[in-house]
């Protein structure tokens, strides 16, 4: 199993997929911080050094989790896009290991993205914050509970994409429909019943890094139930290659 | 050792592979033959585990392939379908799999050097030939050093050289006892290398034989009047069949006494030849595929 996870992490680092995705990432979290102390904090001091406005603040470093889903997909679904799922599945035929290596190497690779995006935040915001004229409270509890939900939401995040693209195999379909149900679906479901929306992904999401929304989970609720929908996918997805012909 | 077991794969109520049974043993290239789409690649599938049987079982050394402890180990298979990543490099390609497979010193090295990849091996795959890409993918079923060896259309995409390349390699990899079975739509690709032929159709085995069974001495005839020479063959009570381009072909007999025969009868002989194992081979590959046509 050490050597099937080595493996995948040398699968990951040996193509340029990382090079543009982890980037790419860090600046939707940075951008979505800075944008928030911008926008949200509005020249006034009193709301940006608030509880409530530092969770606002931060919790926008969860943005690039986005991607993260998307390196997760492609993790899983590109093999069979370059058909190297043969060779794959050739060196390992009991498949079930294949996807448990990779849902470590992605959840590896969120806990990564999510300290690099959590540290690079806390900067930007505190300059922002100085900027601003306020302060940036480093030594406020707030700030290390909602960057600890950070690294776990990006970890849960890649995993789901992992087991996604153990599902659903075409690469395309399933980062454009992952996309698609968490910029719009989802919304719109929360929008249409607001007591069910609460239990969906993207939401279990925003209970984990603390948003301050009403009616969201706690954050450990969230985890589990994230991390739940994570292992359902990865359970049909290891049904799906257990069965069907490779 | 091979075994496939009255193997049969169904499609959506098509019978890709139907009731198939060969060997392939060890020392031996066994080649297997059949048109386009007579199942040749999902035999192959079968046997690799990369596709489940509808019934029956091809088994590895006595076993299914996703039972063996190392498949990499045991197993080397050169698949068509086999995909590379575009951008990762030659060199990374092999790299990947020796981890995976938990080899910990692979000889990669070698390996490149021996399928002449040496000098490509830092590039991306997505930049190399179809010759390349095979050369590539040979050395990814060799690094593990395996006793049995699969190969699906290796000769695909290669140039002669490559082709005769495959051809001496097959035959040291059989020398050195272990098992080759190599598929091929093309009889003259493998036929100089091979020393035993599965040849199917439709999924269905019509010949298993090793070379040397075949070379069962033929002889073939061309006379002027050929109604006669039939019947005076029957009359001597000899085995043979009048082939589509109207020369006949007779079983175990010596030039000489097809001569004195057609002698006898008063017809003038044209041509007269003991035919050979490779045109034995053709003759009978092209009846296969030539019915498989119609």
């Amino acid at each position: 199993m050490i050597d099937l996870v080595a493996a995948e992490g040398l699968k990951l680092r040996t193509t340029r997929l990382l090079l543009g995705m982890i980037p790419a990432a860090v600046a939707i979290s940075l951008a979505g911080v800075a944008g928030t102390v911008l926008v949200h904090g509005g020249g006034d001091r009193a709301v940006l050094e608030s509880a409530k406005g530092v969770r606002q603040v931060l919790s926008a470093t969860g943005a690039g989790a986005i991607l993260v889903l998307v390196v997760g997909i492609i993790i899983s679904a590109g093999e069979y896009r370059y058909g190297t799922a043969d060779d794959t599945f050739l060196t390992t035929p009991r498949r079930h290991q294949v996807l448990a290596a990779k849902l470590a190497v992605g959840s590896g690779l969120g806990l990564a993205v999510g300290v690099v995006t959590s540290l690079a935040s806390i900067g930007i915001a505190a300059v922002l914050y100085s900027t601003e004229g306020a302060t940036f409270p480093l030594d406020d509890a707030e700030v290390w509970l909602t960057l600890a939900g950070t690294l776990v939401y990006t970890a849960l995040f890649a995993m789901l994409g992992v087991a996604l693209g153990s599902l659903v195999r075409n690469q395309v379909l399933a980062v454009t429909g992952a996309l698609a149900w968490f910029a719009v679906v989802e919304h719109a479901l929360v929008n249409l019943a607001p007591d069910v929306g609460r239990w969906l992904p993207a939401a279990a999401g925003q209970a984990i890094i603390r948003t301050p929304l009403d009616g969201l989970l706690s954050p450990l609720a969230g985890t589990a139930l994230l991390a739940t929908y994570a292992v359902a996918i990865a359970l049909s997805g290891i049904r799906v290659a257990a069965t069907r012909d490779a | 050792m091979i075994e496939v077991r009255a193997l049969t794969k169904t499609y959506g109520g098509q019978r890709a592979v139907n009731e198939l049974s060969f060997t392939a043993p060890a020392g031996k290239v066994t080649g297997f033959l059949g048109p386009n789409g007579a199942g040749k690649t999902t035999t192959f599938r079968c046997l690799l585990g990369l596709v489940a049987p509808t019934s029956g079982a091809a088994l590895i050394d006595g076993r299914a392939y996703r039972d063996l402890a190392s498949p990499r180990h045991h197993v080397g298979a050169v698949l068509e379908s086999t995909g590379f990543h575009p951008a990762r490099i030659g060199r990374n390609h092999l790299r990947v799999i020796a981890r995976a497979a938990g080899f910990d010193a692979p000889r990669i090295d070698p390996l490149l050097e021996l399928v002449g990849l040496q000098s490509a091996s830092d590039r991306r795959v997505g930049g190399y030939s179809l010759g390349m890409r095979q050369r590539l993918a040979i050395a990814a079923a060799m690094l593990g050093d395996p006793e049995v060896l699969v190969l699906d259309e290796p000769a695909n995409g290669l140039d002669p050289e490559g082709v005769s390349w495959i051809r001496r390699l097959m035959r040291i990899w059989a020398d050195e006892g272990r098992t080759v079975v190599v598929s091929s739509h093309l009889l003259a690709e493998v036929a100089q290398a091979v020393d035993r032929v599965v040849i199917i159709r439709d999924g269905t085995l019509v010949t298993e034989a090793d070379i040397a069974d075949l070379t069962a001495d033929r002889v073939t005839v061309r006379v002027d009047r050929t109604d006669a020479m039939l019947d005076a063959l029957q009359a001597a009570g000899a085995d043979h069949e009048l082939l589509a381009d109207g020369a006949i072909s007779i079983a175990a007999r010596d030039t000489a006494e097809i001569g004195g025969i057609a002698a006898r009868a008063g017809v003038t002989v044209t041509e007269l030849s003991r035919r050979g194992t490779a045109e034995t081979l053709e003759a009978m590959y092209l009846a296969v595929t030539e019915a498989g046509g119609q």
